[in-house]
């Protein structure tokens, strides 16, 4: 940014020539503002190598072709994604054909609110623990969804919630919540509890 | 219009993302679940993939699960040793005395090693350093390794004593040659329960007369099953113990024959004489210091370092008791309240006063001095002196276990010359001091979420 050079003012000056001096000043310098404005809107669009340039997005399209945008940094949460825009395969949208529309939205809320800085780790724990505070077939999408896109932490969150329904239950409670259909007699079952007892305990 | 879909179900998940799930249960929970269908049991059962992702996901972030054991150790054998392992970590100090009877120790002169240890995880094993004070007259504090306890291939336990601190970094390749060139001394450690620990030396190993090479590491439960030889070997030291009721607990569990069959007990006494003579190191005794940080509602609890009016640095340990006391005493003193020590400092009710602060109490804080390190040039790490940390709180203490009676016609110099106070600064350490003199001793952290602060 050019800086214009302010000729003295001289005390000797009249008021109403001051004002015109003034006037003319500020003429100058709003001028070379909105000139050196666009400027710089002209030369933003066109390279990347000047720092203020806009952040990259990465387009992912669901399983029904919808389209969500995620920022890179966002994106980079998942190994799957950056893996791709490491080999720059990520400007054109990257299909996700076994994730839903709906679930994909809700990893991309994740990958958004966990790349967010300053924000602190008690209100964080508590926004992980309303996100998987739904229904477990939603839970369970979100797990497969993490699993395919490699995001560790999404991964981690979601398999420790359904280890948390297994905790404290018995084998038959097990079976209920997660609709396991048993293959065993009473009496099969009764002795792989023994077995398991000697080998886990 | 959506396709028709059949909701995810649990047993749709790949195997990865079961074991993943399974990885944050206990065993227990892993034996019920294993229970629900023939495909989940064959999942579970010796699945040395499962057992690994039990052990890396209670440990993975703290040791290299992949290192035990040379790499080849059975990760179900691993989980159970690491578990036991687990309650090892943390601050120790050394119990009892050192026994006198043994010819192996050299004469009185023999500087008895220092009373605190911090066991940490290495990367393939377990390892206790002691810990003690610099002699630099800084905060500064000195981390000597001595005790290595890592696993064999098969899973047995192979522990090690360094008694002269000499060798520093334990290397994970070994062999039972190059152990009897070195100077490191085997030993046994074993549990008696989660807060006592006994080191002791294995004299089994090269011992003809010995069943195994190895001792496996003792639960209470394997304990029962001991010949009286192999854990008989203290017979000689134990009465020497002031903690002598933890030993005879100790001895009772370990010998479950009865101790009073005479021809068996005279004659390991004397295979015991005989053995003691070639012993290289005294077998050391630890308790756990519990409660070794403090908290939002205990303060003042913990390890704590400071500079005492000898100007040598010195170890603290505040506990609080059930009915709201808080006793100091330096590190290395039996914790029991009725002992014959008399506490650094103690107070019965916790009850801090908060600003504003009287006249009295602001010009007894102004007008003492805080005791520095001599060294004050080299502050680690530009410290600011105590001097410019405002107090947040002040609490009443007292020095000795006296009895003050309150109502004898006012209170006399003397009387008060055993009170004291506790300044709590804001950064949460705090310093202390008595009305017989005006200093202040300024108290700072050993180790910080379990680590050691230099």
């Amino acid at each position: 940014m050019r800086y214009l050079a302010l000729p003295l003012l001289s005390q000797n000056l009249t008021e109403s020539t001051a004002r015109a001096q003034t006037l003319s000043l500020y003429l100058q310098l709003s001028l070379q503002v909105s000139l050196s404005q666009r400027n710089e809107s002209t030369m933003s669009s066109s390279s990347s190598s000047l720092p203020s340039c806009p952040k990259k997005v990465v387009t992912l399209k669901s399983s029904e072709g919808e389209t969500f945008e995620i920022e890179e940094i966002a994106a980079l949460q998942s190994k799957t994604l950056e893996n791709m825009i490491d080999e720059n395969c990520a400007d054109t949208p990257i299909p996700l054909p076994n994730i839903k529309g709906k679930i994909l939205a809700k990893v991309v809320e994740y990958c958004n609110k966990h790349a967010e800085v300053g924000v602190d780790a008690e209100s964080l724990r508590a926004w992980d623990a309303e996100f998987v505070n739904v229904e477990n077939t939603t839970v369970f999408d979100y797990i497969l969804a993490a699993n395919f896109l490699e995001i560790p932490t999404l991964l981690d969150l979601t398999c420790q919630s359904v280890a948390d329904m297994i905790k404290g239950k018995t084998p038959a409670e097990i079976e209920k919540t997660f609709n396991i259909k048993s293959a065993f007699t009473p009496e099969e079952e009764e002795q792989v509890r023994r077995e398991n007892q000697w080998a886990f305990e | 219009m959506e396709p028709d879909f059949i909701p995810t179900s649990f047993a749709d998940f790949p195997e990865d993302v079961h074991l993943c799930i399974l990885s944050f249960l206990t065993p227990s929970e892993i034996a019920n679940f294993s229970c629900t269908s023939k495909r989940f049991v064959s999942l579970c059962r010796s699945n040395a993939k499962l057992w690994y992702a039990l052990c890396d996901r209670r440990w993975g972030s703290k040791t290299q699960i992949r290192k035990w054991g040379n790499g080849k150790i059975g990760y179900r054998l691993l989980y159970k040793t690491l578990s036991e392992w687990e309650s090892l970590i943390g601050f120790w100090r050394r119990s009892g005395q050192r026994s006198t009877s043994s010819s192996a120790v050299a004469t009185a002169a023999v500087v008895p090693p220092p009373p605190l240890v911090s066991f940490e995880w290495g990367p393939s094993f377990v390892a206790g350093s002691r810990v003690s004070p610099s002699e630099d007259g800084t905060y500064g504090v000195v981390k000597s390794p001595f005790l290595w306890m890592s696993l064999s291939s098969s899973g047995e336990p192979v522990n090690f004593v360094d008694p002269d601190g000499k060798s520093g970094e334990f290397g994970s390749n070994y062999c039972d040659d190059s152990i009897r060139k070195t100077d490191l001394i085997p030993v046994d450690v074993n549990f008696m329960g989660c807060t006592y620990l006994v080191v002791e030396e294995n004299m089994g190993l090269g011992c003809s007369s010995h069943r195994n090479g190895f001792r496996r590491s003792l639960s209470s439960a394997n304990l029962c099953s001991d010949e009286e030889e192999a854990s008989g070997s203290e017979n000689g030291t134990f009465g020497s113990l002031p903690d002598r009721y933890m030993s005879e607990m100790y001895q009772n569990f370990a010998n479950r024959t009865s101790p009073s069959r005479s021809g068996a007990a005279r004659r390991q006494r004397k295979r015991e004489k005989a053995r003691q003579g070639k012993r290289k190191w005294e077998a050391e005794h630890f308790v756990k210091i519990i409660d070794c940080s403090p908290t939002p509602s205990r303060p003042l609890q913990g390890l704590w370092k400071g500079i005492g009016d000898c100007m040598k640095l010195e170890f603290y340990l505040v506990t609080y008791d059930e009915i709201g006391g808080i006793a100091c005493r330096r590190v290395g003193e039996p914790a029991d309240r009725f002992s014959g020590c008399a506490p650094v400092f103690w107070t019965s009710k916790a009850k801090f006063i908060e600003p504003p602060f009287s006249l009295e109490e602001a010009i007894m804080y102004d007008s003492r001095v805080h005791l520095h390190p001599t060294d004050e040039e080299n502050f680690m790490f530009g410290e600011p002196p105590m001097e410019n940390e405002p107090v947040s709180r002040i609490l009443y203490i007292n020095s000795s276990y006296d009895l003050l009676i309150p109502d004898l016609a006012g209170t006399t110099a003397t009387d008060r010359r055993n009170e004291g106070r506790i300044w709590q600064y804001r950064n949460g350490t705090f310093g202390f001091g008595f009305l017989w003199d005006n200093f202040i001793i300024d108290l700072k952290h050993i180790a910080l979420n379990g680590c050691l602060l230099r």
